[in-house]
């Protein structure tokens, strides 16, 4: 299979950033001064058997080298530790966070990376024109507003007519699966929405930047030579290679969503994995924190690997 | 009624901000079944241009005039929709830098049928026959066909632009600089092989080229440009022994000839910008036979022999009747 | 095909440019450029710019707009155009600083790692790629909620972040001018390093660098309102991020007092607009793309011919 090599090449890779990440993510929150773990008595509501199950788990009566060990011991076998705010596994509460997290930004990330890749395409197709420039500029001022703000503009606006705040409604008694899907995906809708606006933007000036560029490559003015209608020859030949460096640059910028969403899910209330990162820094939950962070990181380089994959397999030009 | 006929072609490009640069002037050519034609003169004096605007190939930003004609027909009347039909089966063209004339993602193999399937020439079964027929005529081995632009050498890029060219059996190729960029020993192999294919296939060539022995080995006729229009139009042999324009002649003189022991001459000063009105002939400044009606008056080519055309006053009859 | 644009080009219009035609030539550079002078110049002269204290109370809470005050109130009764103007100060000077953190880290790094390269390189290199794998906002908020509130910490933070890209983009650049000629020349008749960074190198990177440090200025401007918006910047500075926090925190929306909201957030996509513009046409300035795009919605067009020869028109 080609690329096996690339492949295995670009995993260990990523395999050695994970673990210089994880490395990252202990020195921060242990070994750095200040470090709220080891220092117990700036855990907030510690009683005595609290302390000293904390002190156990995390082995702060040992040497920091030994420490280290038990921390990666722990990661692999999935242990991050107890949240200290609600007593629950932090793998646990990570995990719920994430399952609300997802789907929202998948929502706004699809809805962004499609409204984006058409007005770049666009734009570019009639460069100079008025819907180039509407297009553009328009863009340009949704990447400029501030993420929060865009969220209470449209948290004004549609105060009355969608939910603002929260995943679901706390009032409906017994949803049967259907009715409780589509109150989630009402609350979705603004959240999302402000994501996908937030985003687009950049996606906008990526595809526009990137399909000018193929246009004026040699290979699209033989294909014009060769006869081929203009419809063709930017279906075939142009729209094709501006694919390629668009779909990593989205790539690349989907692994940093997760934590950018962060904003979005203060302004909404949306229980996912960038209010637990917020709330854990607010009740200084530590254990919590610093699991939330070792996630978002992963998804960094998790999606910096797939960037890589993906060019590699749709550009021949890429070799082993 | 010759194969291609260009009358009074004129071609403006926008610049950004404002105002225009006249890139073309005025060009008549005419070029005839089975001929070879080399379009010569220095960079920037239009040569690529003509060439582009003959295949109607010239971006958003120009504005033509003038009339092409392909046996007979007006075809820049009705821009893109009378030109689009004879890209290929009636013209084609070798790029210049052909190494990226092909689509990096796609097969040498799927291009070469792609306008053949478009055309109507050939498909399917056929068409990959015919194409590795193609590829064998231009010395590549049929299998390249599978494979990917990127796999080939420039020198067999350059070879399997030629041989996409030739897909649709058109009546003109025409070549941009097809040896610019390749070193000296495969530039005379791909030289020879173009010619010989142009006598096998009966093809009229036109070869767009700033180097001239380039010209003067694969030639016929010839025309030289400058500053957009044409200074001198004759067959070879007249164009080197009777040379009637002083920028032929200097630019004859201006050839090394590995034997002699002529000395180089260069040809002083630049040509000048295009985005004003000139007053007099375009090559006065630099002219070593510059007299003063050439500072005021602008030269219109004019007929010397049969087939030769010079725009230099140097050659009107006024002059001659004093000389 | 290049030459087509060659011969396009080769007798564009030089020599002393026009304000006019600047602004014909390069409308989004012009605009960007006004903008952001003009926020500067609102910045630099605030204490005289202001109709208001911002400190003080000058009416009712979320009061509305009207004459003497054209953007109403905010939850504390302070005027929100002399908030705004204020708060301008303080959000551009912690973006600007900000920004030379990140700029003089990165570009130093890129500097040092494109010229010597080897060893230099790769250890550079790899720091940088494990800064850049580390999601920005989150580590942010880390660090700003370990080291504690204040804008110095900020500028820090943000500093201490921003510095990869400009890095990056300042190492490859380097390292194509390193091949060039004339440095290899001086290096040869035994200048010193520092003398041709500074006296060969420096010069040929710094458009770049700059188009760089505008755009950053964008993104450090972003960053401010987002720490501010989360609760961890200064309580007590007036930035236009902690004005959006403080409308969200204190019921603004709910009190439907919209003015407290949409002021702080148009100055600062106004400003991180301004400088996006400017930094990409600098950016398209130092590398001009002489390239046509051969194929556009409108082809080209064709005159008809008029009788007779025509030598020029």
């Amino acid at each position: 299979m080609r690329g096996s090599v690339y492949f295995a090449k670009r995993v260990t890779l990523a395999a050695g950033t994970v673990f210089v990440a994880i490395t990252l993510n202990f020195i921060l929150f242990r070994a750095a001064p200040g470090d709220a773990v080891s220092n117990l008595s700036r855990v907030p509501h510690a009683s005595p058997a609290l302390k000293e199950a904390l002190r156990h788990e995390f082995g702060l009566d040992q040497s920091k080298w030994q420490q280290y060990w038990l921390y990666l011991d722990q990661l692999f076998h999935g242990n991050l530790g107890i949240s200290f705010a609600d007593q629950q596994p932090v793998s646990h509460d990570l995990t719920v966070a994430l399952g609300n997290t997802v789907p929202m930004v998948l929502l706004g990330t699809v809805i962004a990376i499609g409204l984006g890749v058409v007005t770049g395409t666009v734009a570019a197709w009639r460069r100079g024109g008025i819907t180039d420039q509407v297009n553009t500029n328009v863009a340009i001022a949704f990447y400029s507003f501030p993420t929060q703000w865009l969220g209470l503009m449209l948290l004004i606006l549609f105060a009355g007519v969608l939910p603002t705040s929260g995943m679901s409604d706390e009032f409906l008694i017994d949803p049967t699966w259907w009715e409780h899907t589509v109150d989630v995906l009402k609350h979705m809708i603004l959240p999302s929405a402000t994501l996908a606006l937030t985003l687009y933007g950049e996606y906008t000036l990526i595809a526009r930047s990137s399909m000018l560029e193929t246009l004026s490559e040699d290979y699209v003015l033989t294909a014009r030579a060769k006869g081929l209608p203009n419809s063709t020859v930017v279906r075939r030949h142009a729209f094709r290679n501006a694919l390629l460096p668009t779909t990593t640059l989205v790539a690349l910028s989907l692994g940093y969503v997760v934590g950018g969403a962060i904003l979005i899910e203060t302004v909404f209330s949306w229980p996912g994995i960038g209010r637990a990162v917020y709330q854990a820094v607010l009740q200084r939950d530590y254990p919590m924190l610093q699991g939330a962070f070792l996630v978002l990181t992963l998804s960094v380089v998790v999606f910096n690997l797939i960037a890589d994959l993906l060019y590699f397999r749709l550009d021949p030009r890429v070799t082993e | 009624m010759s194969l291609l006929e260009v009358v009074d072609l004129n071609v403006w490009f926008d610049l950004p901000g404002s105002g225009r640069l006249h890139a073309v002037q005025g060009v008549d050519l005419a070029v005839e079944r089975g001929e070879r034609l080399g379009l010569v003169g220095e960079s920037g004096c239009g040569k690529t241009t003509v060439m582009m605007a003959l295949m109607g190939l010239l971006p958003s930003s120009a504005t033509v005039s003038g009339e092409i004609r392909l046996e007979g027909e007006d075809i820049l009347a009705g821009g893109e929709d009378t030109i689009r039909p004879h890209r290929w089966v009636d013209m084609a063209m070798v790029f210049q830098g052909a190494m990226n004339a092909f689509n990096p993602v796609q097969t040498i193999g799927r291009q070469i049928v792609e306008p053949m399937e478009l055309h109507g020439v050939a498909s399917g079964q056929a068409a990959r026959r015919r194409t590795s027929e193609l590829l064998e005529m231009v010395g590549i081995p049929a299998s390249a066909a599978k494979r990917y632009p990127h796999e080939f050498s420039g020198g067999m890029r350059q070879r399997a632009a030629l041989a996409m060219a030739l897909a649709c059996d058109p009546k003109v190729l025409f070549a941009d600089e097809p040896t610019t960029a390749l070193d000296v020993m495969v530039q005379a192999q791909i030289l020879m092989r173009l010619v010989e294919l142009a006598d096998e296939l009966d093809l009229a060539l036109v070869l767009v080229t700033h180097d001239l022995p380039v010209v003067a080995q694969a030639c016929d006729r010839a025309m030289v440009m400058y500053a957009g229009r044409v200074a001198e139009q004759a067959d070879m042999d007249v164009l080197f022994h009777d040379p009637r324009h002083p920028y032929t002649e200097l630019l004859f003189a201006a050839t090394p000839d590995l034997y002699g022991e002529d000395h180089v001459v260069s040809i002083p000063g630049n040509p000048p910008r295009l985005d004003q009105k000139l007053v007099g002939c375009p090559f006065a400044p630099r002219c070593p036979k510059a007299m003063d009606v050439c500072r005021r008056e602008e030269p219109l080519p004019l007929a010397i022999g049969t087939g030769h055309v010079a725009a230099c006053h140097l050659n009107s009859p006024a002059r001659e009747a004093t000389a | 095909m290049t030459t087509i644009e060659l011969e396009a080009r080769e007798s564009a219009p030089r020599g002393r440019w026009r304000f006019g035609q600047l602004v014909k030539e390069r409308p989004a550079a012009t605009v960007g450029a006004v903008l952001l002078a003009l926020f500067i110049l609102m910045a630099i002269f605030a204490q005289w710019l202001m109709p208001y204290d911002p400190y003080h109370q000058v009416g009712p809470v979320f009061g509305t707009p009207s004459l003497a005050h054209p953007l109403g109130l905010d939850d504390g009764g302070y005027d929100v155009v002399s908030l705004i103007i204020q708060g301008g100060r303080i959000s551009m000077v912690v973006g600007f600083a900000a920004t030379l953190v990140a700029t003089v880290l990165g570009g130093g790094i890129g500097i040092l790692s494109g010229y010597f390269g080897g060893a230099t390189d790769t250890a550079l290199m790899r720091m940088t790629d494990y800064f850049l794998v580390i999601p920005d906002i989150p580590l942010m908020i880390i660090i700003a909620a370990v080291w504690g509130p204040s804008l110095s910490h900020i500028i820090l933070v943000i500093g201490l972040l921003l510095w990869t890209s400009t890095a990056r983009i300042i190492r490859s650049q380097v390292k194509s001018v390193r091949e060039r000629v004339y440095v290899r020349r001086a290096r040869s008749v035994g200048a010193s390093h520092a003398r041709v960074i500074f006296r060969h190198i420096l010069p040929q990177v710094a458009p770049l660098l700059v188009a760089n440090t505008v755009l950053t200025i964008a993104v450090a401007i972003f960053d401010e309102t987002a720490l501010a918006f989360l609760g961890l910047s200064d309580p007590t500075a007036i930035t236009w991020g902690t004005m959006i926090e403080h409308a969200f925190e204190r019921t603004a929306i709910s009190a439907g007092a919209w003015w407290a909201v949409v002021p702080p957030g148009v100055a600062v996509s106004l400003v991180i607009m301004a400088c996006s513009l400017l930094g990409q046409a600098i950016e398209d300035a130092t590398n001009p793309r002489l390239r046509v795009a051969h194929l556009s919605i409108r082809g080209f067009r064709i005159l008809p011919r008029l009788p007779g020869k025509v030598a020029d028109r």
